[in-house]
């Protein structure tokens, strides 16, 4: 049955059929081609997203100082709250709390030889490194023996590094000296760092930066907790901790302001969610463009029996049996769908792959902070497949209901049909 | 080689009609029968329920000794693939296939391989004429073109019987007297053939005549086509 001869007749039967073979090619190709186009840049911006969040472990919480918004207790509202040592105190006394970091903030100039840069110094503990997801290109972050003796020493981020070597002819930093608003500093690595524009961005350890700069006061605080495993014991470890914050500083514990509390996993719990919702609207997208696939196959299908009832008709009185012309109707849509249905899938996949050479060459699409949102836009291919698979399934069955219609009609009818 | 009994066809519209009231016919072996009648008399009726393309309801009907009577899909495909030609007033070739591929056409159904396929036929279209043909679509032949190509498909199986509608219908005069002296000479060679028509002079070229009248068979007359001059009793 499935000779040279059986697939040689419905080849010659698209061929000369073209308009029709490539419009209902057309409508499935496409629907695959969007279907993958669509996936992809949802796991795209998925993955961007969640790139930003991966390097930094989850049990973390930040807390922002900010302004109050309620008056309390004789303040008025707009009293900006700073953060301090009392702070780190409190929470130093909370058993859910391993380990703080202070950000204390200053800024400066740096300057090697004849260059210089401005940049915003943060003086933090070694455990930020992990907090903050701070990658080390060169060289080291700061450890327990600067904190301990309240080294000089600086990691600094790419951009002011690159800035500070050019044209200086120097390969490396690490280990020279730099001058930051007049002190000699030592640098010991170089970060990947947020460079904010013009201005860069470097790390120096928090007990040096405390002494000698005078900062007592500062804008963030970042701490790692333990035993803190469900949302459940997050919320409610937020809100306590807000409430003790309140007391310490004197703002009414109602007030949505005063201090930010950013936790960690919260936050990626959130953005989840978020995907799962992108995700799941995607899908629905995706599946409906599925279907009109199917069903555009379909029509075309009924069209392209109906279309062909005379021939139908001259095929039987010829002596072609029910089960021949049945097959070969069906056949011919499982042709079409799978060819245009893998030409489909094939240049979405080609779209995508471009898309991701061109995001990997010009490191990738990312904010001024550095932040990707758009990484590695690519589909599972077993989903690819399945997708297809469905359309080719259904394509079939899409002609098997027509083929089986004009398959009963008497040879006479079908002739003479108009 | 056919034989009706009582053969009755109604179809069922919204106002049945009654198309064949009992016919009884029986057309031997080698025969040269020709079908007449008005148009809605149930020629072309009768010529499809002969072909095994439309069913009837009453009567029974034996072609080459066998009783054709609700047939499944399959057997009539056999009945037809193997022991009958069809000729068509508009030749019904397959517009998208060749000259060639539609005289091997019943072959495939046959399952005779592509190349003894191509070889039979192309000796069926070269005894018409047709071999310069070949390669061509229907649409580039002329309307005698396409009768004797339709006349190599019928003949292409070797049928026992041969039956034609109105196979001169499409056709000019010129042409008429052509296809029917090569439906004369199929016949010659020991083919039974039955043609259905409305034209007096295509009927006289044929052996027994048949008149229909309301779904009756109203006479049988025999008749000797060499003595008529056909090429005047055409017009």
């Amino acid at each position: 049955m499935f000779n040279r001869d059986f697939w040689s007749e419905i080849f010659m039967a698209l061929r000369r059929n073209k308009l029709r073979t490539i419009l209902t090619g057309f409508a499935i190709s496409w629907g695959i081609f969007m279907l993958i186009i669509l996936l992809s840049a949802g796991n795209g911006l998925k993955n961007g997203v969640t790139n930003n969040f991966s390097d930094r472990i989850k049990n973390t919480y930040t807390i922002w100082s900010s302004s109050t918004e309620l008056p309390y207790k004789g303040h008025k509202a707009g009293r900006f709250i700073m953060l301090n040592n009392k702070d780190v105190q409190l929470i130093e006394s909370l058993y859910q709390v391993e380990e703080v970091s202070p950000v204390l903030s200053k800024g400066g100039t740096i300057v090697f030889g004849e260059k210089s840069r401005s940049v915003e110094m943060e003086g933090v503990k070694p455990i930020y490194k992990k907090i903050d997801g701070i990658k080390i290109l060169e060289g080291r972050f700061i450890n327990e023996n600067d904190m301990k003796n309240k080294m000089k020493v600086v990691v600094l981020d790419k951009d002011s590094n690159d800035e500070l070597l050019r044209t200086t002819g120097e390969t490396s930093l690490i280990g020279k000296t730099v001058y930051i608003n007049d002190l000699s500093f030592t640098v010991i690595g170089v970060s990947k760092g947020m460079a904010f524009g013009e201005m860069g961005q470097c790390y120096a350890p928090y007990s040096t930066l405390k002494i000698v700069f005078n900062v007592n006061d500062f804008y963030q605080l970042s701490f790692t907790t333990k035993g803190l495993n469900t949302e459940k014991d997050n919320e409610l470890f937020k809100t306590e901790l807000k409430r003790k914050l309140a007391a310490l500083h004197d703002f009414s514990p109602e007030d949505k302001r005063g201090v930010w509390i950013d936790s960690q996993m919260l936050n990626s719990l959130e953005a989840m969610r978020i995907f799962n919702t992108i995700n799941i609207f995607i899908w629905v997208i995706g599946i409906a463009m599925l279907i009109s696939g199917v069903v555009g196959v379909s029509n075309i299908m009924r069209i392209t029996v109906k279309e062909r009832t005379n021939e139908i008709g001259i095929r039987k009185a010829l002596g072609a049996k029910p089960r021949s012309i049945l097959l070969s109707i069906v056949m011919e849509s499982l042709v079409i769908t799978t060819i245009f249905g893998y030409i489909g899938m094939i240049c979405g996949i080609g779209v995508m792959e471009l898309v991701n050479m061109v995001l990997e060459s010009s490191g990738n699409m990312s904010d001024s902070n550095g932040m990707s949102v758009f990484m590695n836009p690519t589909v599972d291919i077993s989903i690819v497949i399945s997708a297809t698979l469905v359309l080719i399934i259904s394509g079939v069955a899409a002609g098997f209901a027509p083929a089986w219609k004009s398959v009963k009609v008497k040879p006479i009818e079908a002739m003479n049909y108009r | 080689m056919i034989k009706l009994e009582n053969i009755n066809k109604t179809y069922f519209g919204a106002q049945p009609l009654h198309v064949l009231k009992g016919i009884n016919l029986e057309v031997g072996d080698g025969e040269l029968v020709s079908i007449m009648g008005a148009s809605g008399s149930g020629k072309s009726t009768l010529l499809n329920i002969l072909g095994i393309l439309d069913n009837y309801d009453e009567g029974d009907y034996y072609l080459a000794g066998k009783l054709v009577k609700n047939l499944s899909e399959n057997q009539a495909a056999e009945f037809r693939n193997k022991l009958i030609g069809f000729i068509f007033q508009s030749f019904n070739l397959i517009p998208f296939k060749t000259a060639l591929e539609n005289v091997a056409l019943p072959l495939f159904y046959q399952g005779v391989n592509r190349k003894k396929r191509n070889t039979m036929a192309m000796e069926y279209l070269e005894r018409f004429g047709l071999k310069d043909w070949a390669d061509h679509y229907p649409n580039e032949l002329s309307g005698g073109q396409k009768q004797r190509v339709s006349i190599a498909r019928a003949l292409v199986t070797s049928p026992k019987i041969i039956l034609a509608d109105e196979p001169t219908g499409a056709l000019d005069s010129k042409t008429s007297a052509e296809v029917m002296q090569i439906l004369r000479d199929v016949n010659a060679s020991g083919i039974t053939m039955v043609i259905v028509t409305h034209e007096r002079g295509i009927a006289n070229l044929t052996k027994k005549i048949v008149y229909l009248k309301d779904g009756v068979i109203e006479s049988i007359s025999e008749n000797d086509p060499d003595k008529m001059d056909f090429t005047k009793e055409i017009k």
